[in-house]
């Protein structure tokens, strides 16, 4: 993770509302006629900052997206961006942020400048402006030379670049991501996810992430809004996420589920988690019951080590109780 | 206003604390260059002249300009061969030093019109609409600082103008030649107003024409479907309207002399709009023989349906990208 020079009270515009939301919602519930419910009463509050939008596919990221560019209308409820409401302010709000699509949306017959400049220029910025901010842009992502070249002959990650960089180009106040590492190779994630963070650190843009991956976006950002079925699941800080987290992992080269059971007796809930269990830490007599267990019992002891309960196994509880196999960082 | 500049001074520390990284960063795709975040502190355009921006890009595109130069063979071919009458008309004034128009501002040259426009718009509509359909770009248009409708009405603006040269600049040169190689403030007074009949109609057909061509090419987002639907529709209802005024006329077989026309080929001509259009002008008055016979007391009908033909392209270019997908 990179370093962070500013906080995310200080990256925000300063001003007198420099605490207030970047955006907000109240109640904001939006019906497709079928009758499919894409958000159901959904009230949060997002401050600066990178912000990791995550739940499952079809949970209603997109839609909340398109609902705060001011593009869909909510059935009820209110939404605001920057201070203006999305239902009014769209052109605003349009202004001053800029979007990534979760599909492949470039036109394969241009070079990359051509077309970041023409959105420049969508995004009311003067033509010269808008060629040589194409070109910072287009370097901010990590083009370069290549983006004299057509579209068509891009990767896939350098696709995904075009994409951010065609969002970057307005200078905007706020960044909408949705799904920004679909369909990159684990390399070029960390890459996407490296670029982002940087972006939210150090050009001092509030960013939000729509993601199903809760493994890599918790990476990458300080607060975390989940919802799920378009209801809110949870929406805090990173920290506070993971502050009630500290967990213990225990493992038994056999005998695991011998020491569960000996270890529920002493009052601790062990969860299973691939082969070992999880404990959550109470303090150091947690330390000592689980000690004490495997020794009583016997058991060959292959690993014990505290860690930050990783938020996708924070999910995994809430949900699921029963967790069966891990592996894939999806929310279910 | 102190809160940008606050959050300037910010980004500027971040570029001077990262600029030296610059020179070498050049080339790789992999690294990302660090060197610094510049924000965007100058003049912002509003709606209208992003609308305006959008126009004047799809005005190029629509004859290929800052495109490859492929997509410049048909829009400069059709302008070329859409000239080359007037050129030669003037060119014929000059030789045989008479100075008279062979050909009439109002009509042109009919078929040759007809067919050159027919080519234009199926190759060059899509170019305006259906690659964007194609591409999925929409959404990155519609995310920007502009309404809805601003869309389809810059394209629609674009390819107006874009047919409106393609119809309007051979009368111009037309004219231009004509009256370089006239003498005396009556002729060219004459010439004058015989010009701007054809080009208040030239403003007609282009309405018509653009509006309806890019509806259709808006229907779909494979550029060859968007081509054929365009000049499948426009080709098929010209060829009904000329076989059944032809029907209408002659009957079917050899044609009695000197009889007049009968109520369907009068009629015939509201199938097409390129009919329509003429029937439309002979109803408005003007004298030229035409595709079709005059109208007569018809002539309100061909009124009417231009007005249906006016409202279908642009009306449906309005509710088509009302229903298109956000993303």
């Amino acid at each position: 993770m990179t370093a962070r020079p500013l906080t995310p009270a200080q990256r925000s515009p300063g001003g007198p509302d420099r605490l207030a939301p970047v955006i907000a919602t109240t109640a904001l519930t939006k019906r497709y006629p079928g009758p499919v419910t894409a958000l159901e009463d959904l009230t949060v509050a997002v401050g600066p900052g990178v912000t990791g939008l995550v739940g499952s596919n079809g949970a209603g990221k997109s839609t909340l997206i398109k609902i705060l560019l001011g593009l869909l209308a909510p059935t009820s409820g209110t939404a605001s961006v920057l201070g203006t409401d999305c239902a009014k302010g769209g052109t605003r709000i349009r202004m001053l942020t800029g979007y990534m699509p979760e599909h492949d949306c470039l036109p394969p017959d241009v070079t990359a400048t051509e077309f970041v400049a023409h959105l420049g220029r969508m995004s009311g910025l003067p033509a010269t402006a808008a060629k040589e901010r194409a070109a910072d842009s287009l370097r901010h992502v990590g083009l370069y030379e290549e983006r004299y070249r057509q579209i068509g002959t891009y990767s896939t990650g350098m696709k995904q670049r075009v994409k951010l960089a065609q969002a970057l180009v307005g200078d905007p106040r706020l960044l909408l991501l949705d799904e920004p590492t679909n369909g990159l190779d684990p390399a070029g994630r960390a890459a996407m996810l490296e670029l982002i963070s940087r972006i939210g650190a150090e050009f001092g843009i509030s960013i939000v992430v729509a993601s199903h991956l809760l493994g890599e976006i918790e990476q990458i950002c300080d607060q975390l809004v989940a919802i799920d079925g378009g209801r809110l699941l949870r929406a805090d800080t990173i920290s506070s996420f993971t502050q009630a987290s500290a967990v213990l992992l225990v493992e038994v080269d056999e005998g695991t589920e011998q020491l569960r059971a000996e270890l529920a007796r002493h009052g601790l809930a062990p969860v299973p988690y691939q082969k070992a269990l999880l404990v959550a830490l109470a303090g150091e007599a947690t330390f000592d019951i689980v000690r004490d267990a495997v020794a009583d019992l016997g058991l060959p002891l292959g690993r014990m080590e505290q860690r930050r309960h990783r938020l996708e196994e924070l999910f995994r509880e809430e949900e699921a109780p029963a967790i069966e196999t891990t592996g894939a960082a999806d929310v279910r | 206003m102190s809160a940008d500049r606050e959050r300037s001074a910010q980004t500027a520390a971040a570029g001077a604390a990262g600029a030296a990284s610059v020179g070498g960063a050049a080339g790789s795709s992999g690294v990302i260059h660090d060197i610094g975040y510049r924000s965007y502190d100058g003049l912002r355009l509003g709606r209208a002249q992003i609308v305006r921006a959008l126009c004047w890009h799809s005005l190029r595109s629509a004859f290929g300009i800052g495109r490859g130069i492929k997509a410049k063979i048909v829009p400069l071919l059709t302008f070329v061969i859409m000239c080359l009458p007037a050129v030669v008309d003037v060119a014929v004034i000059a030789i045989s030093r008479s100075p008279t128009r062979q050909i009439s501002y109002d009509t042109y040259v009919p078929q040759l019109r007809i067919l050159v426009l027919l080519v234009f718009i199926a190759a060059q509509a899509p170019e305006l609409v259906s690659r964007d359909l194609r591409s999925h770009c929409l959404p990155l248009y519609f995310a920007r600082p502009i309404r809805r409708i601003d869309y389809p009405a810059a394209k629609l603006a674009a390819f107006f103008l874009a047919c409106l040269a393609m119809i309007e600049i051979p009368l111009l040169l037309l004219y231009l030649g004509t009256i370089t190689q006239v003498r005396g403030t009556s002729v060219i007074w004459r010439e004058t107003r015989a010009l701007i009949p054809g080009l208040l109609l030239g403003v007609a057909w282009a309405l018509v024409l653009a509006g309806l061509g890019l509806l259709l090419a808006s229907l779909s987002g494979r550029r060859a479907y968007a081509t054929g639907a365009v000049a499948i529709f426009f080709f098929l209802t010209w060829t009904l309207a000329t076989l059944l005024t032809q029907i209408g006329e002659h009957g079917i077989g050899p044609a009695p002399p000197g009889a007049a026309p009968s109520a369907l080929a009068r009629l015939a001509g509201l199938i097409s709009p390129f009919t329509d259009l003429d029937g439309l002008r002979m109803w408005l008055g003007g004298t030229t023989p035409g595709q079709i016979p005059n109208p007569g007391h018809f002539g309100p009908l061909y009124g009417l349906m231009f007005l249906i033909f006016l409202v279908t392209g642009i009306g449906g270019l309005a509710v088509r990208y009302r229903r298109v997908g956000v993303a």
